[in-house]
């Protein structure tokens, strides 16, 4: 495939013009981003009478830009009140929140922009550069090698379990065998259900994600004034523009970090149906092995944030690639762009671009364009939106149940959903307030179904050898991959404690 | 989008309303017609026990997008997918009442199959399907990058060889049965795998993981650049012109299987409606009719991009012979869908 | 306050391992069930939970070892206390708890738009032990009525509708 680029840049300008349609769809993908419970992808489909009318190309402008600012959009509630939009944002409060309650929101939001904006305009570049080989990913990463992918995210609980492992571990595995309530996925046999239909689809995830997260932490914060330590109150109360500069500031000198940390996110993403969950766990627990400061994750650690929120950026550019390519859709969104294409009688797949090239690289350059004009006009933002954290509890808390809630109903439009998240909620509580990661919990709840559904498909294709997880040469190399970084930073630690010791009295960890 | 707003309880709430419309707090609510005699006075709820924004969703707003002219009122569409559609029939339809008010949009094809593979827990006697909307027939399809398997002979004869994985929707689909009963049949190795969906089966087909797939036509032939359809599991190839290479597996092989329609979408209701309202019903079924032949119907199913081919009435006593039909090929097959001989 | 997504339980002498107990053994209870579902299954469906499962029984029995052992050293005690600490809060999160499951029983019947402006209201006097009502009551009813536009107005959301949305369905 031949890339045009007079074409190209002839487009990028072209797509400025389409401002009007871009400022709009950034609004609301910030705002359908930071409610739990809406996603891009949903609210295409509630938009449909509307991009349906659009002409195909505005259309795509849209929607994409929808996408793009959706993802961002996820971020700010994750950061600010430790509630992650969607799931693939769900890294994000590790070190997001921390921050926030040291009163360093307007700094965080900052990060999380520029990272998201950066990691997700350098993605988008390179998915276009690289898109004849990005798209070969997709023929070599099958069920065997998606089992390793998982397997990396999963291991993400053994790193969060640090401070107490037998606690750590608990949680996790906890999580796993929630993730595992619902129908199997070869002889559909519902498994765990308490007889519930709504949860013979596996528990959804949405209301896993706000009850752990936000219902429990709502219950938690009644004890104070505000979720801000006393500090943390101080510092927002002195903090002005200098605070968001600091953050761009620290963001740009973590250049390096956002290239790679959005590379992983991009492969990920041209797997149709990996992700962006999974891809900022595996950007996270990666961050962290090769970082010199591990024990500082999840304590508000800049890389900790800049982490997942450039992977997950990088997974929205991925999506695109498999569908231009091999005509089939990387995700949820990205497959309802091509139902929205094709009422327009364009046939999303290989000879879009040469059919209509204009719409192939228009989709690339729409994202571009509206990264770039989201750094502009969002950026501004992060001191206001950081403002939300010194609002008390006494209002803070009814409103963050009563607005997670809706959530947990949005998706699917079950009741049952409603108290699904309470339920997690009590769950997440207890676990807070004993001494268990809710963030362990949610790995599991998240990673552990797809886990299993790639290792069923793989011992289906086997039929029934297990040793076919061992069957892939490029499956083998990641195996020892994900053995080295396991292995690896526990070295690292312990040769770092030695030396530690040998100064000063042993430091503990988080 | 009006038209498809969900607002069932709202509906549920007027009806108290209205029997409690002298109470003055609720005589500013807009009881819209709700003291006019005939039928329908209100809105028609539809329960589509799959996911808004699939096939079930464009097909049903193309066809109440005409009914409702003739029925003189709009139709408000609830998505309730879950548990292969269960929770839809089960959780939803199962509660509403039986006012002729409340239709389900279902798929005789896959949904009842299920049914055979697990009972449900209510009686399927309580359901009646009125009218079939289309049927779309099983197919067996390759990726157009499979250097080896061109045709359905290159599959067979490969299976001969070796087992062969072949992608599919999910084990309990009448497409699925179809590749069963062609290993059967010709003696080839075919192992299913389930891919949960059409959209996984293709990317699974796409990417080579999978040998070959079986789905519905209807999800494959738009995609005609990407993979070749080589085998429909029909009486003839109802689309000669769009799956050219497509050979008809009964008569290619010999073979006498009725028809495996993969996708059967059908309007159904609740018996207990009917017997309670036979005019109300017979209001449903005379209008539903006028919309085959209704050029507004045909215009509206082209904008799908659906083949038009693929529409066809079918009478209640049609939709009740399809049930039963699928319903002994489950109950032969069910040791191989349930994984328990 | 809780700790971002950890503990933060006030520590006394010695450790309330009580209260660690609780969450592994409603996990433990949960494995159990979840094992009698899959008993006549087929294997896919009984593989990787079987392992999961066995594995958490596993480190479930360990921390009850590892407790048994610090209680007997006079490490830690079998007390519950930081689940409910601090106890001044107990009835007060009793009570929003009770708000809350209120809330989702009666959305069903009273429709999005009112069910929220009264939790919204009820949970926040609550919590202001009943202070500036004025500025609480302002606040429900711009959420609710803000909920109502963004939710059910614009999004379009499948919300129960109550009183509120029936009325002012045919104006928006």
């Amino acid at each position: 495939m031949e890339i045009d680029w007079g074409l190209f840049a002839e487009l990028f300008g072209r797509t400025f013009t389409f401002w009007w349609v871009i400022l709009p769809a950034i609004l609301l993908g910030l705002i359908v981003g930071a409610i739990p419970g809406f996603s891009a992808a949903n609210t295409i489909i509630i938009l449909l009478p509307l991009t349906l009318a659009m002409e195909p190309e505005i259309g795509l402008i849209f929607m994409v830009a929808l996408y793009a600012s959706s993802r961002m959009g996820a971020g700010i509630p994750a950061i600010l009140v430790n509630i992650p939009g969607t799931a693939g944002a769900a890294a994000t409060p590790l070190d997001g929140y921390p921050m926030t309650k040291q009163g360093r929101a307007q700094q965080a939001l900052a990060i999380s922009f520029v990272s998201s904006v950066f990691g997700g305009l350098l993605t988008t570049i390179l998915a276009l550069l690289a898109m004849p080989w990005l798209s070969q990913v997709a023929y070599h990463l099958h069920s065997v090698e998606m089992i390793v992918i998982m397997l990396f995210g999963i291991s993400l609980i053994a790193t969060i379990a640090a401070k107490d492992t037998l606690k750590g571990l608990i949680a996790g595995f906890f999580g796993l065998m929630i993730g595992y309530i619902g129908a199997d996925v070869v002889y559909e046999t519902p498994r765990g259900t308490f007889g519930f239909l709504e949860l013979y689809d596996k528990v959804p995830l949405i209301p896993a994600l706000v009850g752990l997260f936000a219902v429990s932490e709502a219950f938690a914060v009644i004890e104070g004034e505000s979720i801000l330590t006393k500090r943390g109150m101080e510092a927002m109360q002195k903090a002005g523009w200098a605070e968001t500069w600091e953050g761009v500031r620290l963001a740009v000198s973590r250049w390096w970090h956002i290239i790679w940390t959005s590379i992983i996110g991009l492969v990920i993403g041209v797997v149709p149906g990996a992700g962006a969950a999974i891809a900022s766990f595996v950007a996270y627990q990666q961050s962290k092995t090769f970082s010199k400061t591990p024990e500082k994750y999840g304590t508000g650690h800049l890389d900790g944030l800049v982490a997942p929120e450039s992977a997950n950026n990088g997974v929205t550019s991925g999506t695109l690639i498999p569908l231009l390519v091999i005509g089939v859709p990387g995700g949820a969104t990205a497959a309802i762009m091509a139902v929205v294409l094709q009422y327009h009688g364009v046939t999303v797949g290989p000879d879009l671009f040469d059919s209509q090239p204009e719409l192939a690289y228009g989709a690339f350059t729409a994202m571009a364009v509206t990264y770039a004009i989201m750094i502009l006009t969002v950026l501004p933002l992060a001191r206001y939106m950081s403002r939300i954290t010194v609002v008390s509890t006494t209002y803070m808390a009814p409103i963050i149940i009563s607005f997670t809630l809706v959530g947990a109903f949005v998706p699917r439009a079950y009741v049952f959903d409603m108290y699904l998240a309470l339920a997690f909620g009590v769950i997440g509580y207890v676990a807070r307030k004993t001494g268990y990661h809710v963030a362990a919990i949610l790995i599991g709840v998240i990673l552990g179904p797809l886990l299993e559904n790639y290792f069923l498909r793989a011992l289906r294709i086997s039929q029934g050898d297990v040793m076919v997880i061992f069957s892939s040469n490029l499956g083998d190399v990641m195996w020892v991959m994900l053995i080295v970084s396991l292995f690896v930073p526990m070295y690292l630690d312990r040769r770092r404690k030695r030396q530690a010791e040998q100064a000063v009295p042993t430091t503990t960890d988080c | 989008m009006s038209d498809f707003e969900n607002d069932f309880s709202r509906r549920l709430f007027l009806k108290g309303a209205s029997a409690t419309a002298g109470a003055g707090a609720l005589s500013m609510l807009p009881i819209q017609a709700a003291f006019a005699a005939a039928f329908p006075e209100q809105n028609i709820q539809i329960f589509v026990p799959t996911r808004a924004g699939g096939g079930a969703d464009r097909n049903m707003r193309a066809f109440t997008s005409v009914w409702k002219n003739y029925l003189k009122t709009n139709f408000e569409a609830g998505f309730y997918p879950g548990a292969a559609g269960r929770v839809g029939y089960e959780t939803y339809m199962g509660k509403a009442k039986a006012d002729c008010y409340n239709l389900i949009f279902g798929n005789m094809g896959p949904e009842v199959l299920n049914w055979v593979v697990k009972k449900p827990t209510f009686d399927l006697n309580r359901f009646l399907y009125i009218a079939q909307v289309d049927q779309d027939p099983g197919i067996v399809f390759v990726s157009k990058k499979n250097k080896k398997l061109k045709n359905i002979d290159d599959i067979v004869k490969e299976g001969k060889k070796r087992t062969l994985n072949v992608g599919v929707s999910r084990l309990a689909h009448p497409a699925s049965l179809g590749v069963v009963a062609l290993g059967r049949h010709t003696g080839a190795k075919f192992n299913l795998v389930p891919l949960s969906g059409g959209r996984n089966t293709r990317a699974g087909v796409a990417t080579g993981e999978m040998d070959f797939g079986a789905l519905p036509s209807g999800s494959v032939v738009r995609k005609q650049k990407q993979f070749d359809i080589v085998a429909v599991f029909d009486k003839e190839n109802p689309l000669p012109n769009r799956m050219k290479k497509a050979v008809v597996v009964n008569d290619h092989f010999g073979m006498k299987l009725p028809p495996l329609y993969a996708g059967a979408r059908a309007f159904g209701i609740k018996r207990e409606a009917i017997e309670k309202h036979p005019d109300r019903y017979k209001v449903l079924t005379d209008t539903l009719q006028k919309v085959y032949t209704d050029p507004a119907y045909k215009k509206a199913v082209k904008k799908t991009k659906a083949p038009w081919k693929y529409i066809r009435y079918g009478s209640p006593a049609d939709c009740e012979k399809y049930v039963k039909y699928i319903t002994d090929i489950g109950a032969e097959y069910k040791s191989l869908l349930t994984g328990k001989s | 306050m809780s700790d971002e997504n950890g503990p933060d339980t006030g520590k006394p002498a010695k450790k309330a391992a009580g209260a660690e107990l609780v969450l592994p053994v409603a996990g433990l209870i949960f494995t159990i069930y979840y094992f009698t579902t899959i008993i006549d299954v087929p294997w896919t469906a009984q593989v990787s939970a079987f392992f999961v499962g066995t594995i958490l029984i596993g480190l479930i029995i360990a921390l009850i070892i590892r407790t048994v052992i610090q209680v007997r050293r006079g490490e830690a005690s079998l007390s519950l206390a930081p689940l409910i600490a601090p106890r001044d809060y107990v009835p007060k999160r009793l009570a929003l708890l009770g708000l809350t499951l209120s809330y989702v029983f009666f959305i069903e019947w009273g429709g999005f738009t009112i069910t929220t402006f009264l939790f919204l209201l009820c949970s926040m006097l609550l919590l202001s032990g009943g202070k500036k009502k004025g500025l609480i009551l302002t606040i429900s009813l711009i959420l609710s009525v803000g909920g109502y536009f963004l939710f059910i107005v614009v999004f379009n959301t499948r919300f129960p509708k109550g009183p509120v949305e029936t009325m002012l369905h045919g104006v928006f």
